[in-house]
């Protein structure tokens, strides 16, 4: 009898262990407006992020949903038109980790939202905040120097490159030789 | 040395005299010597007895990093050269050593179209009537210059990069009026072309590629070869909603004015997005070839080569024109090579397709066609022959003694998948994840084709694809570049090669000839990556993304980077 | 007592009922399915019956061995039980082979290959169904959403595809479920033969909202059809007096354009349903809520309290704003 209520408690404090990741669908108004409080420094590279990033902790760079969600914007708003899956077109490429612009998420966020005058066009207009921050949280990741425990869900599209938590960064350059056999 | 000296003293004198009499000449283009029309120049005083003995006269570096494509331009004694975007216009004295410049002109330049070019071979100039140069710039500008002391005449704006539109070739000149074209079909930009007064610029007509009757052009002069070709107002009604008014169709290749037949005849690019799921439909006017009135610019007939468009195949590579019999009975011919890998040979007259033959060394383009699944979204199509970037990689020249076609040539194949197209304006508008590879190792090649045979002469392997223009001369040299900086001579019968040279970076442009003003031959050749091949050499591409440069940057992979990435103008002459 | 069994009785009944009931089926393949699912019962619950006969009978019997010493079975008997097994094992056999055949025949009506008057693509999406009306001609060819228009005692023919995660197509009165797969076309096809609304679920999980993934099949009369057909392909209707041009104006510039579409305004986007005619649909949000203006600006004010995780953001809106807007919407008939 005992052991029968031992084990019930048990498995009752096992079952509250499993915690899940937050998800949060609705930021508070407070909060989502926050997040649109950065202060670049005057020649648009670098800044404060919003004091609210970091009580959050950064959650545009650490909460895999938010990862996804990002994932899923730089497929629709015509990213890999311009930088590929992270390799570059006319964009420059996110995987080798070089930044024109710093590697902060604020920079980032900050070329999204204003575009550069080089050819990035704005989406300020065409996106959120959040939407913004959950791209620039992703694209960060795509050049990232170490791996992360979080990251977006899998590749439903044609394999391009190594999937984003494997800390592409840091990856050496393939060999220059012609692949003897072609790309599959 | 002192020789040289001598004859460069007696040419400055001659051209001091000769200058008095500038006048308007012939429409020019690439110095006279070279026949826009068919890439054959008639100097011969280089031959395939002595280009081996070709030396370097003299470089001039652009310093000027991007897209180099431009063809030099002989005016009087002044070599003029576009370097790339921003563009600087350079004019160099030929009369004195080593490329001294005379003047040089930097309009103001929008940079917002770094990000708006990818994919189009960039020859934007310059271009002469004798009495003005005009230049296009990649921003969408059309400048005409005034040769003697550099100064801009007039400016007028044409193409609006905010629609994802940029310039991508120069004007071409039909007698009076500049005629010029659009890039951007991969951002959603609907393809024109118009007619601007050469004087003052004004716009005199523009005719779209897609869009009621009214819009292309189509409704009162037009005969139409094929009889899925006349109906009312098919650039609306063959695609669904209100799709085509960001379908593409885009004018990026250079157009031919025949001063014979009165025609202009210009290429529509490929419709937009790639993913042909949304456009269900023949797509009309994308993908074809136009004959229209340079007066007026209404459509005089349209030859589509690849309705409903499936694999994004570019249309930028030029027409050249034939006079010969064909059939039994002479014809004036329209030869247009095409990405898909085959040589359409049409009537100027009236569009009738001739002959559709592969040029490629295995007619993959056939297979592809009929036995390859039909893209669609979320499938992934593996092995399409050729890829995206087309067969074709640059302009084809024709050799007017023999009827033979130099072509250019790139053997590569893509793996295909179709993905949802968003259309947000000036982002691009493409819907597709492309890989690209090769079946072989010769991933190029130089195809010597006998247009009236319908058959290859020889076929040179290239390591890399070919994507600069090919020149053909009367002294029987074809000159050709690649992608590793080799300009290279063959013998235009036997492809023998006679000579060659490593520049200092890619060379994507158009090697062109001209006689100096000491009356000796010279080739010239602007070495510089521009169009996609271009890009996926560029610094910020990164090849573990096998989709980076629209997958080119894996097929650019082994090759060494360049050593002097700005344009540098070489200029090579006999000894 | 009674009453209460009444009453269960009652309401076990209102589930056969309704416009999304296996069981009250207004279409031939629906129909057929139904026959089978009533053949099925009726068969089962006869065994089923039969079998627990049986053995409330077993356990009745009374045990007839006097002493404790080993059971001698008594020939007679063990030949009866034996008979009574084979007879038994061949009616089930029987029984299983011959609803199977049944079954089998049903379920290859529902792939008929009859020729289809209309040919539509469904396209799921995470979580909103796309509908693409094909036709031979490319400018007869428009896109609507979650809501599907048919013309009765006609061959439906749908094209089954999914934009990211598996997702099951099912509207129970009308024929059975058949998944959408990326990369994958499956067909479906069906007849309707009664005029009236349908609806339909999601019936494969595919993530926060499957829950509120429904659609509807509004089954109209030729005539009705065609009508219907001809205003979805009109453009948008032109707005009326300043509020609805505001809206319009707003939904051109703000983020609305970039994932919506509405043909005869700049707005091309393809992420999101197509808008061009949402106030003629019965619902928004593919079957949260009744379409009117009122529901129309509390799904632009927070579409994330209405469905959480639903890809529609949070456009940040003033009083104004989102009365223009939904002003502009809730007249695009």
């Amino acid at each position: 009898m005992t052991g029968r209520i031992f084990s019930l408690v048990f498995g009752a404090v096992l079952l509250t262990a499993c915690q899940r990741e937050s998800r949060s669908f609705r930021l508070d108004p407070p909060i989502a407006a926050s997040l649109e409080a950065v202060a670049p420094m005057p020649n648009g590279i670098g800044g404060a992020p919003p004091d609210s990033d970091a009580v959050l902790g950064h959650p545009y760079l650490t909460n895999a949903y938010n990862l996804n969600q990002g994932k899923q914007l730089y497929t629709w708003f015509n990213c890999k038109g311009c930088h590929a899956d992270g390799g570059g077109v006319t964009g420059p490429s996110f995987l080798n980790g070089w930044w024109r612009y710093g590697p902060q998420a604020v920079s980032i966020f900050i070329s999204i939202r204003d575009g550069r005058p080089r050819g990035m066009p704005a989406f300020g207009n065409h996106l959120t905040t959040e939407q913004l921050w959950q791209l620039a949280g992703y694209v960060r990741t795509i050049g990232a120097y170490s791996a992360m425990t979080a990251a977006p869900s899998r590749n439903d599209e044609m394999q391009s490159r190594p999937a984003e938590n494997r800390a592409p960064a840091a990856i050496a350059t393939p060999s220059d030789q012609w692949p003897a056999t072609r790309y599959r | 040395m002192l020789q040289q000296d001598r004859w460069l003293a007696v040419a400055l004198l001659l051209s001091l005299a000769c200058e008095s009499f500038a006048g308007p000449a012939q429409p020019v283009s690439q110095g006279a010597s070279v026949n826009p029309a068919t890439r054959f120049s008639s100097l011969a005083q280089i031959d395939r007895h002595n280009v081996g003995q070709l030396k370097l006269a003299f470089t001039f570096r652009t310093g000027r990093l991007g897209a180099q494509g431009s063809a030099p331009l002989l005016w009087g004694t002044k070599l003029l050269i576009l370097s790339a975007f921003p563009h600087t216009l350079f004019a160099l004295d030929l009369t004195r050593p080593n490329g001294t410049i005379s003047w040089q002109l930097t309009p103001a330049a929008n940079r917002v179209v770094d990000g708006l070019h990818c994919c189009d071979r960039i020859h934007l100039g310059p271009i002469s009537n004798g009495n003005r140069v005009y230049i296009g710039t990649l921003d969408g500008h059309v400048i005409a210059v005034d040769p003697q002391h550099g100064q801009p005449v007039w400016d007028v704006a044409v193409a609006d990069p905010a629609l994802g539109e940029t310039l991508a070739s120069a004007p071409t000149l039909a007698q009076d009026r500049l005629i010029v074209g659009n890039a951007g079909d991969d951002f959603g930009a609907r393809g024109w072309i118009a007619a601007l007064d050469s004087n003052t610029g004004r716009t005199l007509w523009k005719r779209y590629s897609t869009g009621p009757d009214q819009d292309v052009g189509t409704r009162r002069e037009f005969q139409p070869s094929r009889p899925e070709d006349s109906g009312i107002d098919l650039g609306t009604h063959s695609w669904p909603g209100t799709s085509w008014q960001h379908g593409g169709g885009s004018v990026s290749g250079w157009t031919l004015y025949d001063p014979t037949l009165q025609l202009l005849f210009h290429n529509t690019g490929p419709a937009a997005p790639w993913n042909p799921e949304p456009r269900p439909g023949n797509n009309l006017w994308t993908a074809g070839v136009f004959a229209r009135d340079p007066r007026t610019g209404e459509a005089r007939w349209f030859t589509g080569l690849h309705r409903h468009g499936l694999y994004g195949w570019r249309n930028g590579s030029a027409n050249l024109i034939l006079e010969h019999a064909w059939g039994g009975s002479a014809r004036s011919l329209l030869i247009h090579p095409d990405a898909d890998g085959r040589l359409y040979v049409m009537d100027r007259k009236t569009g009738e397709l001739l002959a559709a033959d592969s040029f490629l060394s295995e007619p993959r383009a056939q297979k592809t066609s009929s036995t390859a699944p039909i893209p669609r979204t979320n499938l992934q199509v593996r092995n399409i022959c050729p890829a995206w970037v087309g067969a074709v990689g640059a302009d084809a020249a024709l050799d007017e003694a023999t009827s033979w076609l130099y072509i250019p040539v790139s053997r590569l194949c893509m793996d295909l998948e179709d993905r949802s197209a968003n259309y947000i304006q000036g982002t691009p508008f493409i819907g597709a994840n492309v890989r690209v590879n090769s079946n072989s190792a010769a991933r190029g090649e130089l195809v010597a084709w006998n247009i009236v045979a319908r058959k290859a002469v020889w076929r040179i392997p290239e390591r890399l694809p070919i994507a600069a223009d090919t020149l053909v001369t009367r002294g029987g040299v074809v000159f050709y570049g690649t992608l590793d900086g080799m300009l290279k001579a063959v013998d235009a019968h036997t492809g023998a090669l006679l000579w060659q040279f490593k520049t200092a970076a890619a060379l994507t442009g158009q090697p062109t000839t001209y006689e100096g003003p000491d009356g000796r031959q010279y080739i010239a050749v602007v070495a510089g990556a521009s169009g996609p091949y271009g890009l996926a050499q560029q610094a910020w591409i990164d090849r573990r993304d096998a989709t980076a440069a629209r997958g080119l940057a894996r097929v650019m992979a082994n090759v060494d980077p360049p050593r002097d990435p700005s344009g540098t103008l070489y200029v090579f002459g006999l000894p | 007592m009674a009453r209460h069994a009444l009453s269960l009785i009652a309401l076990l009944c209102c589930g056969c009922a309704g416009w999304q009931s296996a069981l009250d089926t207004h279409a031939v393949q629906g129909t057929r399915l139904a026959h089978l699912i009533w053949l099925f019962v009726g068969v089962c619950a006869v065994v089923w019956v039969t079998v627990t006969v049986v053995l409330l009978l077993a356990l009745r019997k009374k045990n007839d061995c006097p002493d404790d010493g080993p059971h001698t079975p008594a020939e007679a008997s063990e030949r009866r039980m034996a008979r009574i097994v084979r007879a038994a094992a061949i009616a089930t056999a029987g029984i299983i082979t011959s609803l199977t055949i049944v079954s089998f025949y049903a379920t290859r009506e529902l792939t008929s290959a009859a020729v289809a008057a209309l040919d539509l693509r469904v396209r799921g999406y995470q979580w909103w169904w796309e509908v693409t009306y094909l036709d031979a001609r490319p400018d007869q060819v428009f896109i609507t959403a979650n809501e599907i228009h048919v013309p009765v005692g006609r061959s439906i023919h749908l094209r089954l595809a999914a934009a990211d995660v598996i997702h099951s197509f099912w509207v129970p009165s009308l024929t059975g479920k058949q998944d959408l797969i990326p990369g994958r076309e499956n067909t479906l096809t069906f007849t309707p033969q009664e005029v009236g609304i349908y609806r339909g679920q999601c019936a494969e999980f595919c993530g926060l909202q499957h829950a509120h993934m429904s659609l509807l099949v509004v089954v109209d009369s030729a005539a009705d059809f065609e009508h219907w057909r001809r205003g979805q392909l009109a453009p948008a209707a032109t707005p009326r007096g300043p509020e609805q041009e505001t809206g319009k104006r707003l939904f051109e510039n703000k983020a609305c354009a970039s994932c919506h579409n509405i043909q005869g305004s700049t707005a091309s986007g393809t992420i999101g349903p197509d808008l061009t005619h949402l106030a003629s649909r019965h619902y928004i949000a593919a079957g949260s809520l009744a379409t009117n203006r009122g529901s129309i600006a509390a799904w632009l004010a927070d579409p994330q309290t209405i469905k959480p995780g639903n890809n529609m953001p949070r456009v940040r809106l003033n009083a104004g704003e989102l009365n223009a807007l939904s002003a502009y919407l809730a007249a695009l008939r």
